[in-house]
């Protein structure tokens, strides 16, 4: 999947964190690339690993007990993990940026918003103070907040949520970065607010012609904005795909049971569908594959229960880790199944 | 901003009058009437009757214009404390103490918040480190050895053996002399306490989402430190170190009893040994104003130093 | 689509939760859990307990009259400031009695000031807290008056005040021993900490939903605070608790130390009042068996305070 127009390539990652309490393996061998100018989706729900995937890119996975413990990334060409720190700050910002979920508290309260804007402005780039100012002045306007020059010399907290991640993401695409990680933006803004930023990160990537690392629970937002989707569970990356593709036709337990529970209209089922079960804790991750107990096929199987799946291009542009999925296994792991524990579980015809 | 101050200041008031309330139930409700003790073993009932009459402890307590809750109060917003025991007029034994134990506790002050501050940044620097670690070892130990035993042994090992400090004051002494060993001792006696909450804020504030925006943004973490977090955590910082400027009046009472520094302190042990409670009436009683006019100041740097408060 | 057969979710949500169910935690299992894992936090608390058990031995030890060590304190065991030897481990005092067993004698003295001090706080900060914080209106101005006069005055002012007024009073015809007002001044001055905490805690906790749900069903003012609001500020009460302790016991020294707690039984104040003599004589062991006997149970309290903080706190919670 890594070819010419690969802007960042994500190779085997692991991150795991350190504590009394043991070790918590919040990302596992997590492989993925993003092309440039499209937009990447990494979906999952709460605690599956995705923001502390996010955080291994830039190399800001929290200290004291966190830790990138193997693999590598690799961004226009150059080895991100072998850079020295200095050299790491030097892309952080400029050309890599990252924006957060909840703006409230991911800006300063007590320094302007245009201090703020300015200090990415005059940190990465040549510029005098007052360049910078009228700059940030500028990137005010262009994410679409009205009165910039008054704006520019207000408080954090003097915004609605809806303004301050606009801040937020001038703050980010001030100097220029080729990829932009949105890790959540929209989760903590109104539905209507939702909308509005997300339009504006699609303007601002045709006009910078930026590469996109959407980080969401969200399906509905993935369906429309993405290009590619990865799903994750569990630190796990279960599936990869062209956004189209895997929404026609999920191979993944997981992602089918996600789709599944999507609320419908004009479908006649009485309840509301949901996977059972519940997300595993971090210290506590079942053996095999993550996802068996709460999967129709793998509960009760035991080679889902014992042997973790790999993930593997079941067909072009795709890739998927379930022993079920249709074209993951080869003959010689079907006759060794059937030499252990006998009769094989038939794959279904499409619903 | 004035209609801000006026109304804290107007709210103080209450507090005030509870502390008056406070010090006359205790000391002359439930401390009772101590003409007699003030007169001594062979008083005369005629002396008695006289000291009564001169410390006002004839009137009747409340129900009167010239009860001696009326007076009470009335003495205290005139600043009138009368005569302690060996009949020197209260005011003047303050305005004698004050010196010396300003002398003490500013050098202490500032010193203590200085180096507190100032590790807290380093300290914050190299978290989770073994640095870290050890310094909040020694802050926990520090904070365990009693007071007593950190003066005591000062005062010992360096006055008395090492000779290096006196071991007295002695009113000749110039002023820095008699005041360097104390001064010393407080400060690091002092330090494991405020290092341990200076650290706690500092690793707290580095917790935010905000430092975590800026370390995105790719700034270092010495950039970080003394741009963003320090100015955040000026507020509970400013918030402590204001509120610790009233009891730098009372001067501290150990280190002076200890080196026998005449100051306010001093004035107090003594005033607990003999039982005389009008000095310490009319210290509780200033005490208790300077705090809450401090409180009040407080809030105002608050302001100063946090936008998001207003003086609405 | 796919694995998920149409309709018959309902029987393969049934197969699957019946293979495996995560359990809940409630915050206390957790945090003992957690608590257990520190071995440095598990070796305060043996200390912390260790000292306990021998006030508590010798609280016995005078009610029934056993005649251990400690108990008879005012023993001559040897000649006037012998230093530490091996019949005498720490030494002897000016009266040649053993400073070993009045610095353990002093144990019981601290342990026991401390926790009635602690009791009496207690019972005072926690219920007014909860109320004020609970009935809000005049109840809580009148609260919130009494402590913050109390809070003006310079704490150790405020002891001194207390202990200073109280001492030789009788109190419902009760005679107040030197001890007796040591404990009720710090008990009496100490309560507003504990006072503000559950206040704050339980003006936030108020407006939670499963309040409004208590109160939806009907439960009464008094049944919300001790059913539903007391358990969950309950783990602030136990870390102040910890860590006050340590507090009182220093205050208790001081107190002793400017004689106005015991006068006539020996305590670690007494022992470094004693040593400011001594020390210009080159008589160290009394205070440095007071400070050692100090020092180790203000240190295994402060370890362990800070340990039980961090595991109760529900934002370090896995889950």
């Amino acid at each position: 999947m890594v070819g010419n127009g690969t802007l960042l390539s994500v190779e085997n990652v692991s991150t795991h964190f350190f504590s009394e309490e043991g070790v918590t393996r919040a990302v596992q061998d997590v492989s993925f690339s993003i092309q440039k100018g499209k937009t990447f989706a990494l979906v999952g729900e709460s605690g599956c690993g995705k923001s502390v995937t996010a955080l291994s890119i830039m190399r800001l996975v929290p200290a004291p007990g966190g830790k990138i413990v193997g693999g590598q990334i690799v961004f226009e060409g150059e080895n991100l993990s072998a850079l020295s720190e200095k050299q790491m700050r030097d892309v952080r910002g400029n050309k890599i940026a990252m924006i957060f979920q909840e703006p409230m508290t991911s800006l300063n309260p007590v320094y302007t918003v245009g201090n703020q804007i300015v200090e990415a402005i005059r940190l990465h780039q040549k510029k005098s103070t007052g360049r910078a100012w009228a700059d940030a002045a500028e990137m005010l306007r262009k994410v679409g907040i009205a009165d910039p020059d008054r704006r520019v010399r207000e408080y954090p907290h003097q915004m609605s949520g809806g303004m301050r991640q606009r801040v937020m993401i001038a703050m980010a695409v001030s100097c220029e970065p080729t990829l932009l990680i949105a890790d959540e933006p929209t989760t903590a803004l109104d539905v209507t607010i939702q909308a509005q930023i997300l339009d504006l990160l699609d303007e601002l990537q045709k006009q910078n012609g930026m590469s996109i690392l959407l980080i969401t629970h969200d399906l509905g937002v993935v369906a429309e904005r993405a290009d590619d989707v990865a799903v994750m569970y569990a630190s796990r990356i279960a599936e990869v795909a062209d956004s189209r593709p895997l929404f026609a036709e999920p191979l993944h337990p997981y992602t089918q049971g996600l789709l599944k529970s999507l609320p419908r209209l004009g479908l006649s089922d009485k309840r509301l569908r949901t996977i059972p079960g519940t997300v595993p804790e971090p210290l506590h991750f079942p053996g095999g594959c993550k996802f068996h107990p709460r999967c129709p096929i793998g509960f009760d199987d035991k080679r889902c229960q014992t042997i973790e799946p790999e993930l593997r291009e079941v067909r072009p542009g795709r890739r998927v880790g379930c022993w079920y999925a249709p074209g993951y296994e080869t003959k010689e792991e079907f006759k060794e199944y059937e030499s252990k524990y006998g009769e094989h579980k038939s794959v279904p015809a499409e619903c | 901003m004035t209609t801000y101050i006026i109304r804290r200041l107007l709210y103080t008031i209450p507090i005030v009058f509870g502390v008056l309330l406070l010090t006359f139930v205790l000391f002359t409700l439930v401390g009772g009437d101590i003409s007699i003790e003030i007169a001594g073993k062979n008083a005369t009932p005629d002396t008695i009757a006289e000291i009564r009459a001169e410390y006002g402890l004839d009137k009747p307590l409340f129900l009167s214009w010239d009860s001696q809750f009326i007076n009470h109060f009335k003495n205290a917003f005139t600043f009138d404390f009368g005569r302690a025991r060996d009949r020197e007029l209260v005011v003047d034994k303050i305005k004698r103490g004050v010196g010396p134990s300003l002398a003490l506790t500013v050098p202490m002050f500032f010193g203590v918040i200085i180096i507190s501050v100032s590790l807290a940044l380093v300290i914050a620097f190299v978290q989770g480190s073994m640095w870290d670690v050890l310094a909040v070892f020694i802050c926990v130990a520090g904070m365990s050895i009693p007071y007593l035993s950190f003066i005591l042994f000062g005062q010992y090992f360096l006055a008395y053996k090492l000779g290096l400090f006196p071991v007295f004051f002695s009113p000749d002494l110039p002023t820095a002399q008699y005041v360097a060993l104390p001064v010393l001792i407080g400060i690091v006696s002092g330090l494991g306490g405020n290092l341990r909450f200076y650290r706690t804020v500092m690793l707290d504030e580095m917790r935010s989402d905000y430092v975590r925006t800026a370390f995105a943004k790719g700034l270092s973490t010495r950039r970080v430190l003394f741009k963003h977090v320090l100015k955040n955590a000026m507020i509970p910082i400013i918030t402590r170190v204001v509120l610790a400027i009233p009891f730098l009046f009372l001067g501290s009472l150990l280190l002076e009893r200890f080196f026998g520094i005449p100051g306010l302190g001093y004035l107090m042990i003594e005033a607990i040994g003999s039982r005389d409670y009008f000095v310490i009436n009319a210290m509780t009683y200033i005490s208790a104003i300077l705090f809450v006019v401090f409180n009040v100041i407080t809030d105002i740097c608050y302001g100063l130093v946090d936008p998001r408060v207003s003086f609405e | 689509m796919g694995w998920w057969t149409r309709g018959s979710h309902l029987s393969e949500h049934r197969k699957i939760l019946k293979t495996e169910q995560p359990k809940g935690r409630s915050l206390w299992k957790d945090g003992v859990r957690r608590l257990r894992r520190r071995k440095l936090a598990m070796v305060c608390l043996a200390v912390v307990v260790l000292y306990f058990l021998l006030a508590g031995f010798l609280y016995l030890a005078e009610l029934f009259d056993w005649q251990v060590g400690p108990i008879r304190w005012q023993q001559e065991v040897g000649k006037s400031y012998q230093p530490p030897s091996r019949e005498n481990i720490f030494g002897t005092d000016i009266f040649g009695q053993s400073v070993l067993r009045k610095t353990l004698y002093g144990a019981k003295i601290s342990m026991t000031v401390a926790l009635c001090a602690s009791f009496i706080s207690l019972a005072i900060g926690v219920p007014l807290g909860a109320i004020a914080g609970y009935s809000r209106g005049v109840v809580d101005e009148i609260i919130v008056w009494v402590y913050s006069t109390l809070s003006s005055i310079p704490y150790i002012l405020l002891i001194l005040a207390f202990a200073v007024v109280l001492r030789d009073k009788t109190l419902f015809g009760y005679k107040l021993t030197g001890i007796t007002s040591v404990y009720l001044a710090i008990g009496l001055t100490s309560w507003v900490g504990i006072c503000r905490l559950i206040r704050g805690e339980v003006i936030k906790h108020k407006n939670r939903e499963y309040v409004l749900a208590a109160k939806s069903y009907g439960s009464s003012g008094r049944r919300i605070i001790f059913k539903h609001l007391m358990p969950n500020v309950f783990h602030l009460v136990i870390i102040d608790f910890s860590l006050r302790f340590v507090a009182f016991i220093h205050a208790e020294v001081i107190l002793s130390f400017l004689g106005l707690g015991e006068a006539t039984r020996p305590s670690w104040g007494a022992m470094i009042n004693d040593a400011r003599i001594e020390l210009s004589r080159g008589v160290w062991w009394q205070m440095a068996a007071a400070t050692v006997a100090i020092f180790f149970i203000s240190l295994a309290l402060n370890i362990f305070g800070d340990a039980l903080r961090d595991s109760l706190d529900p934002k370090l919670r896995i889950q």
